[in-house]
């Protein structure tokens, strides 16, 4: 029910995420990159998927209280407006709305590789460690013990 | 009810401690059936072969019970404490999610009321459990070295450190522009292969699990050895109560088996290795005209005096790139410059820095430990970029002491899946700990700074995280104010045995496994003592 409700406002939806984390400096578009995952929470949660769609509800209602524009058609600054009063007014629908996003935008591998990590499993290829030297202690073991005899 | 044959002994969970007693005593000959309320974890279940692995943190691989809500798990009612509890219920425990940093305690550890005239002394010592620490590190093995300062000698690790990478050789140097002491961690993660099992290839999240077994958890490194000694461990088995025969002596345990159906295990001896919240429940639970406070309780003290470690997250930003994403997530480096009493600070006994690595790409979006999220629209993405593969984290691992109003109780709502009462817990924490933990944010700022960190945040007190469990039915020799006595019997029940978390008398200001597993060691060794 609440994936349905999602893509109903599917727009908004995009639009909204899209004013969370916002696209530039060669970072993809979130509201194409976090979509699935927010839907997909939906369906996975019903407790999350209801605070999503009533998050969307009150960004909706705010983005009109000055007239009768869609929050899509907002500018960017409007629009900033318009979450900001949601994140007072109904914290808790705002704060998962914000985490998902995150969560989305993130565990994406068109954002990981633009962070510079290689994209995809951390498992079979691990990470590459340069091998150095092992650390001077020189100094900590000269000290003697620290501890107490007991 | 079903009536499985009669063991010698009867172990209740496989994690850190059980499988450490159960290889112990079958590798005597002893006969051993192991209860255990989780699974097998297959190495193609962990999510680390997924491109959203990140994801599975807070979803079916959290470490919290109550958000992970899998079949296995039993809930926790942890309203009423400052800190969740945070366990794992699979073959090997919580040693499937734990990060394997592996500090023993020190000498001083096991006798704080005769040093600084707090809490009580441990009826055992550092030098009876020495011999115990080395073979645990051979069984698990431990990459780290030798040499530091903060312990008395230990023998040869097993292999090389974790290396520090560019995040570790930074806060490091912090730590000797300020002339404190620190040392590569003692790991229980394989830098090189050993026993059969694989070299850590640094992927990163062990707090998920180690698909390839280069970090130790109980069901690589003891299970296999015990069930080749002849141990028999039947798993989604979960104990309702131990039952006690007319000799007042424990005669088994009544479990529910995968497919819900009552049964009862019959043996000569149980050991219960349920952890700092599962021990205490279970003897909660275990209520009869004998026992009518629940078993071994005469005292009044299972549950009571709980005693997590408090933690505090300190985090510094810097301008340069750490590859905090490489490497042990838990493990690189710890400080134990401020461990000791010293009571001009404000506050008795004294803690550890662990320097965890970095944060991975959602963690740095969401706050990571110290819980600050990036902002959202048009701040972010700067805000992101000055965070992203730019932190190191000092966790403050503070000393907690045993309270006995801290406790476990069982609810008197709440059940798991087989109807069970749940856990309730109740925990503040003291003035004591705070005082503690506030002069190690501020040390651990120093100590960033002096890094280079352009800036420091903190987190007061970490809700989750809870990975520590102690104190619960803790040992001394005196009946009315323990437990089990220093072989780890049950003052009430001699025949019953506890050798998790739940017998810490104190909680020192390390990570307790080593320990924990040492303890369990010992106490097999005085179970085959006994017999013979």
């Amino acid at each position: 029910m609440s994936r349905e409700r999602l893509l109903a406002k599917r727009s908004l939806l995009i639009a909204v995420l899209d004013t969370l984390i916002p696209t530039g400096e060669g970072f993809p578009e979130s509201g194409a990159l976090a979509l699935d995952h927010v839907v997909a929470i939906a369906d996975a949660s019903a407790q999350d998927g209801a605070l999503l769609s009533h998050a969307l509800d009150a960004i909706d209602a705010a983005a009109r209280r000055d007239g009768t524009r869609a929050f899509e058609r907002l500018s960017v600054a409007e629009r900033e407006d318009a979450l900001r009063r949601v994140e007072s007014s109904d914290l808790q629908a705002f704060d998962v709305l914000v985490r998902h996003a995150y969560d989305g935008f993130y565990s994406h591998p068109a954002t990981t590789t633009r962070l510079g990590l290689e994209p995809g499993p951390v498992q079979p290829r691990g990470h590459r460690i340069e091998p150095a030297a092992l650390p001077d202690l020189t100094r900590v073991a000269g000290r003697g013990p620290i501890y107490r005899q007991a | 009810m079903a009536n499985d044959d009669r063991s010698d002994v009867l172990v209740i969970g496989a994690g850190a401690a059980g499988a450490a007693v159960a290889w112990r005593l079958a590798s005597a000959g002893i006969g051993v059936v192991c209860l255990e309320q989780g699974d097998w974890v297959k190495p193609h279940d962990y999510p680390h072969w997924q491109a959203d692995w990140e994801l599975h943190r807070h979803t079916d691989w959290s470490a919290e019970p109550n958000v992970r809500g899998l079949p296995q798990d039993y809930p926790v009612n942890d309203q009423a404490s400052a800190i969740s509890p945070l366990m794992y219920n699979a073959v090997g425990g919580s040693t499937i999610h734990w990060s394997a940093h592996f500090p023993r305690f020190r000498p001083s550890d096991f006798r704080v009321r005769s040093l600084d005239g707090v809490a009580d002394d441990w009826p055992v010592d550092y030098a009876t459990l020495e011999p115990y620490f080395d073979l645990n590190d051979r069984m698990m093995g431990v990459a780290g070295m030798t040499g530091d300062p903060a312990y008395p000698p230990k023998s040869a690790r097993q292999t090389p450190p974790i290396p520090l990478d560019t995040l570790g050789v930074t806060i490091a140097g912090g730590f000797e522009k300020l002339g404190w002491h620190w040392w590569p961690s003692d790991s229980a993660i394989l830098t090189r292969d050993y026993d059969g099992r694989r070299a850590c290839v640094n992927c990163g999240p062990c707090d998920l699990g180690c698909p390839i077994g280069a970090k130790a958890s109980t069901d690589i490194t003891y299970w296999p050895k015990a069930l080749a000694s002849g141990a028999r461990l039947i798993t989604r088995a979960r104990v309702r109560e131990i039952t006690v025969g007319p000799d007042g002596l424990a005669d088994g345990a009544i479990y529910y088996d995968r497919d819900g159906r009552e049964r009862a295990q019959k043996a000569r001896a149980v050991v219960l290795a349920a952890n700092g919240v599962g021990t205490p429940r279970l003897l909660l639970n275990s209520r009869s005209a004998r026992f009518p406070e629940g078993l071994a309780n005469r005292s009044g003290l299972v549950g009571r005096n709980l005693m997590f470690h408090p933690y505090a997250m300190v985090r510094g930003i810097f301008d340069r790139p750490l590859g905090g994403h490489r490497g042990p997530i838990g493990c690189s480096i710890i400080s134990q410059e401020f461990y000791e009493t010293d009571l001009s600070r404000g506050f008795v006994r004294g803690y550890s820095f662990q320097v965890a690595r970095g944060l991975s790409p959602i963690a740095s979006a969401n706050g990571g430990s110290v819980g600050d999220r990036v902002p959202w629209g048009r701040e972010h993405r700067r805000a992101y970029a000055e965070r992203f593969d730019r932190t190191i984290t000092v966790a403050i691992i503070g000393e907690d002491l045993p309270e006995a109003h801290n406790r476990i109780e069982l609810d008197p709502a709440l059940v798991d899946s087989n109807g069970i009462p749940a856990p309730r817990v109740s925990y503040t924490l003291s003035e004591n700990s705070r005082r503690m933990l506030d002069h190690g944010i501020a040390r651990a700022g120093e100590a960033l700074q002096a890094a280079g960190a352009r800036q420091v945040s903190f987190n007061p007190l970490l809700r989750a995280g809870g990975w520590h469990l102690m104190g619960t039915a803790r040992m001394g020799t005196d009946p009315a104010t323990s437990v089990v006595d220093g072989e780890g019997r049950c003052h009430d029940v001699p025949n019953l045995y506890v050798v998790d978390g739940s017998v810490m008398v104190t909680s020192a200001g390390v990570n307790p496994t080593s320990t924990i597993q040492a303890v369990a060691l010992y106490v097999a060794d005085q179970m085959i003592r006994r017999r013979s």
